[in-house]
Parts: C-alpha cells; structure tokens; sequence
C-alpha cells in the first residue's frame, strides 16, 4: 500500500519528542525514595507504563495484579485507606470508563488518596491503536464525578512536575499521559504550577484560545498563522481541568470577548466544556470549541489525524477567524 | 479496650439486642432491608464481640483488625452492632437514613466512626479488603482483615478479579466470611443465577475454604481461628445463613428483603425477640453458676 497523502500540510515542525509514561514513572521513583508509603498498582500495566525500573527497586510496592482495572482500583482504594499512597497507572479509557463507578464510589466519595495515571490520552495518544485503546471521554465522564483533581500535562517534562506537584496535594487525582512518543511543548522546560493557567503566546487580544495537552503545538502553529494574516490571540494553555481557575481564566475572557477552546477530548465534557459552563454563567461572549465533534476516531498515523477529525491548525485557524468575526 | 473477652454466653443475647435495634431502625426509617441484615447479625456480633481487635475509642488506630460490609444494604445490623460495642451512642441508631443523619442508607466510612470502608454497591468488597491486607504485609502490622459478603453478590466479576489477586499475594490475612442466605432480591440465587458452587470456585483460585452453620457462634469463632491461622493463602468461610433470622415471619421469605414492617408487624417482631431475649438471659444465667 502507498504512504497516504497529507492533504493537510499546515502542520506544527515536531523537532523532538519524550515519553511522558517514563517521565511519570521517574518522578514516581523520586517520590518513592523519600516516602516509603509511595506505591505503584497496575493491571498488566508493567511494561507499557515503563515501570520496569520502579518495580526494581521498589519490589515489595509495586502491585502488579493483572488484567483486571476495578479490581486494581479497589485494591488501590484498600491501600489509601491504611495511609498509603497508591498510584495506579494504565490506559486512561480503562480507568475512566472499565474502572469508573470504583473510581466514584470507592475512591472519590470517600476521598481516598488514590492517584490514577491514564495514558494514550486522547486520539493523538491511542493513534494506530485505534478506539478501543484511545480515550477521549475520560476528561468529561471524571469531571462529572465530584472530588477528583484532573490534570492534562502538556509533555514529559510538564509530566514529571504535574506527577511531583498531584502527588504533594491530598485526595483523588488523575493525570492524563501521552501515547509514550510525545511530542516536546515546552523547549526550554518550564515550570509547571498546578492550578495555574499559563500564557503560552500573547499577540493580542482579539481572541484568546485555551489548549491543553501535546495539541497546544497546532494551537500555538495556528496562533502564528492568525498573526500573519492580522488577527492578534493569546494562547493559554488549562493544564489543571479540575479545580478549573474561574478567577483567571474570566479575566482573561473578559479582556478578549471572543473564545476559542483546543483539546484532543470529544467536544462534550472536557475544556471546551469547561470554559463553556465559565462563559455562559459568567462573561457570555462567543465560544468555538474544537475537538473531536462527537465521533469516533479510526487508527492512524498521530501527524495525520487531527487534520482528519477536524482539529488541525486550520480548523484552529478558521475556528478562531469565525469567533472574531461574530464579536460584538 | 483492644481486645475482646466477650463470653461466648452473651454473644446470642447481644444479637438478639441487635436485631431488635435492626428491626426498629428499618421501621422508623420507613426503608431498608430487614432480611438480608438479620442473616448477617450473629456474623457480625462474633466478628465484633469476640473475635476483633478493636478499639472503639480510637476507630482509626492503624493496627486495628479491619472489618468491610461488602453487602452494603445489611447496614443496621453493622451500625447497631458498632453503636453498642461503644463507637457511637446507640441514640444515632433512630436517625438511620435521615437527612443529615452519620448512618447513611449504606455505609459510608467518612460519616460513621468505625466504618472502615464505604460500601453499597455490591461485590467490592474483596478487592478493597485484599488492598487493605496487602498494605498491612507492606506496613509490618498483624492486622486481619473481614469481609462479609453476600452469595448473590458473588454474581459481580470483581469478586473473581478479586479472588486471584488475594491468592496471587498470598493474603493469609484476608478472611471473606460469605453471608449464605441463599437468595438474592429477585429470588432463589440457585433460580436467579445458578451460582452455587462457591467453595469449588474460591478452591480454583487458591484459597482455603471452610463451611459452617452461620448461626452457630461457635462455629463461626472456630472457623476464624482455624482462618487466621493460614501462613500462605486467604480463606473464604462459607456460612450458611437463613434470610430474615430471629424474626420467624421473616424467615426464608423473600419479600422481607426490602420492605418496611407495618406497626402490627413491628410489634409482633420486638415481642418475640423480646421473649427470645429472656430465655436467652435465663440460659446464660443458668450455664453461667459454677
């Protein structure tokens, strides 16, 4: 079979990549050297969460059970219960849909300590796997569910920090991880603080675009585009989807009056939903949400995909022209 | 106090306190599940009149032993079990289900002191008991940890994900205690679902299985013994059970298994546990004369 034909050209220059799974799990080993109560669950999880070297020199914590996620989730809640701090760490669809009541109603309502780890966040994470092994419902099905922090990390370096940073703070969490070949956001690394949206790109304030995760690279290629051709955005990335920062992210829809919201999350649920529930309680102005709208994704090359589905960086680009348009 | 030294004589009459304090609960409440709570009482009184190391007192001392109702909605029979083994003044007892209320219709470990887990929908409660016993080999303490299930709630999956991590980990201090009242809400387990041969299916997996007469105190103290003496594998105690025990209208019939009993019928209950209670008190003064 011929390679397929990129009829989407306009994409970001990926120069460089990392494993945002290593990176949680070296910051999970940084943890647990200094807190002996750091532990690590898995359901057959070992080798695709690169947990080889935890489970080395972390033996007698690291509970690898099987294929079985609401079996791991329970355990994991059966550890926190007795003051440990369990992290559990497999795909994020198994965790936010296979394991979601336990995540409810043995981890979240009685609020236990309990970190879960999902990766092949989104369709640029799950890309060749195909539906079963993406997930882009999870934001929006755990932000319904009351008591659990939620994080997209943009990239490795963004999830070490995130890990360190969720791990520090008391409850449920979950962070969503990368497919293991993610893409670099941040070239110097920058400082990743829980809770605080960050100014990526600021040209102007016709509109501002809220992104997260590895696609804040479309966001950011599709925000030197609209320079070029005279509309002027501020990017920002939303790493921390829950607590959502009401405070600044108002402002920041205050100042512009015109929204754009960029995820690799269905349009139902997640940021865009997020910042929809923000605008229309708060500040209405015009909103575009991109994402993917309400279908499902198919295997695929990742640099292919989001042009497929309609969330590359001229859906962004004409997503964000179309919300100036309609300013008051 | 850490320790129990309840004698065996008293354990039938504080079940029968038990089971009164479930059937005026449930009749307050206007709500709840009778039956399946009064086949659990003398389970239940054993674990925490004579078998657990507890300390009502302190209810999060981290070495205590662990108890998880993993049949959530036999709940009275567990608060009013914890209500008068000292956790909480037997007064709250009146105010199950109620808005604002710590006994909540299942349990709910952040409301209720003593409650080490919340529960309610079912066949969790092995998987959260092998976690918490799992921690304790992690930990250093001795604890044991209990579970008491029901058989139809064995149905769920997660029992048997459940089941072989416990082996997998060799959980000697996971004891799953199987409430056998032989129904489930929709009727006879053996009809609804066919799931009979528990001990067989906890045996392919590993663990040690025992069976008794989950009426006889005795026995279910024997068979705890005999489990918390395991070195290399959890146990599962398979205790057959009568739906609806002590109130004889209950007894085996299905339709008690959530319903509320009418004031006849409420007075009718209290009387003859009432009169069970005394002849009890007599036995026990009688066997207790030197």
């Amino acid at each position: 079979m011929s390679k397929p034909v990129d009829l989407y050209p306009t994409k970001p220059e990926i120069t460089s990549y990392a494993c945002t799974r290593s990176a949680f799990i070296k910051a999970l080993i940084k943890l647990a050297e200094k807190d002996p109560t750091v532990c690590l669950v898995l359901a057959d999880s070992l080798k695709s969460a690169r947990a080889e070297e935890f489970a080395q020199r972390f033996p007698d914590r690291c509970f690898e059970l099987g294929i079985c996620e609401q079996n791991a989730i329970c355990f994991a809640a059966g550890l926190a219960s007795t003051g440990l701090k369990p992290f559990f760490c497999t795909y994020g669809g198994f965790i936010a849909m296979r394991g979601c009541e336990q995540v409810r109603t043995f981890v979240a309502y009685p609020g236990l300590n309990v970190k879960l780890v999902g990766f092949n966040g989104g369709i640029f994470g799950g890309e060749r796997e195909g539906v079963t092994h993406m997930v882009f419902e999870d934001l929006g099905i755990l932000r319904a569910i009351p008591g659990i922090e939620i994080v997209v990390p943009a990239d490795a370096d963004q999830t070490y920090q995130a890990t360190l940073a969720v791990a520090s703070r008391p409850g449920p969490a979950y962070i969503r991880i990368g497919s293991g070949k993610d893409p670099i956001v941040y070239n110097p690394p920058v400082e990743f603080k829980f809770g605080t949206p960050k100014i990526i790109k600021k040209y102007g304030d016709d509109a501002v675009i809220f992104a997260c995760g590895p696609i804040i690279l479309w966001a950011l290629k599709a925000t030197d585009l609209l320079h070029e051709r005279g509309i002027q955005v501020t990017l920002v990335e939303v790493h921390t989807i829950k607590p959502i920062n009401l405070p600044n992210l108002l402002h920041l829809i205050e100042r512009t009056k015109a929204v754009v919201t960029v995820e690799d999350h269905n349009i139902i649920g997640g940021l865009g939903s997020a910042i929809a529930e923000i605008i229309a309680e708060h500040y209405p102005v015009p909103l575009r949400r991109v994402g993917l709208r309400d279908v499902y994704p198919e295997s695929g090359e990742a640099n292919l995909l989001f042009d497929h589905f309609h969330m590359g960086v001229l859906d962004i680009v004409n997503a964000t022209e179309n919300v100036v348009a309609s300013k008051r | 106090m850490f320790f129990n030294t309840c004698n065996h004589h008293y354990l039938p009459i504080i079940a029968n306190i038990i089971r009164q304090d479930v059937i005026k609960m449930i009749f307050l409440a206007g709500d709840g599940h009778p039956a399946p709570a009064l086949s659990a009482v003398d389970i239940i009184t054993t674990l925490y009149f004579k078998v657990m190391y507890v300390d009502p007192k302190n209810p999060n001392r981290p070495d205590r032993d662990r108890f998880i109702l993993s049949k959530g909605h036999a709940c009275p029979a567990y608060y009013a079990a914890l209500a008068r083994r000292g956790y909480f003044p037997v007064e709250w007892l009146p105010t199950l289900r109620r808005l604002g209320s710590p006994l909540q219709g299942h349990p709910d470990m952040k409301k209720t002191p003593g409650v080490d887990m919340t529960t309610g929908s079912l066949g969790h409660g092995i998987a959260i008991g092998a976690g918490m016993a799992a921690a304790a080999k992690l930990i250093g303490y001795k604890y044991r940890v209990f579970v008491l299930t029901g058989d139809g709630e064995l149905n769920e999956g997660i029992n048997w994900e459940a089941a072989q991590s416990a082996s997998h980990l060799k959980l000697s201090n996971l004891i799953v205690i199987v409430d056998n009242n032989g129904w489930q809400s929709s009727g006879p387990i053996k009809l609804v679902s066919g799931l009979d041969n528990i001990c067989s299916l906890f045996q392919a997996f590993g663990w040690r299985t025992l069976e008794i007469d989950g009426h006889d105190f005795s026995q279910i103290f024997e068979a705890i013994q005999i489990a918390t003496d395991s070195k290399d594998r959890p146990t599962v105690i398979r205790a057959y059970t009568v739906k609806g025990k002590g109130v004889p209208f209950m007894e085996g019939d299905n339709s008690w298994h959530k319903r509320v009993p009418s004031p006849e019928e409420f007075k009718q209950a209290i009387s003859y546990l009432e009169s069970e209670k005394a002849r009890l008190e007599r036995l026990a003064t009688s066997t207790q004369k030197p």
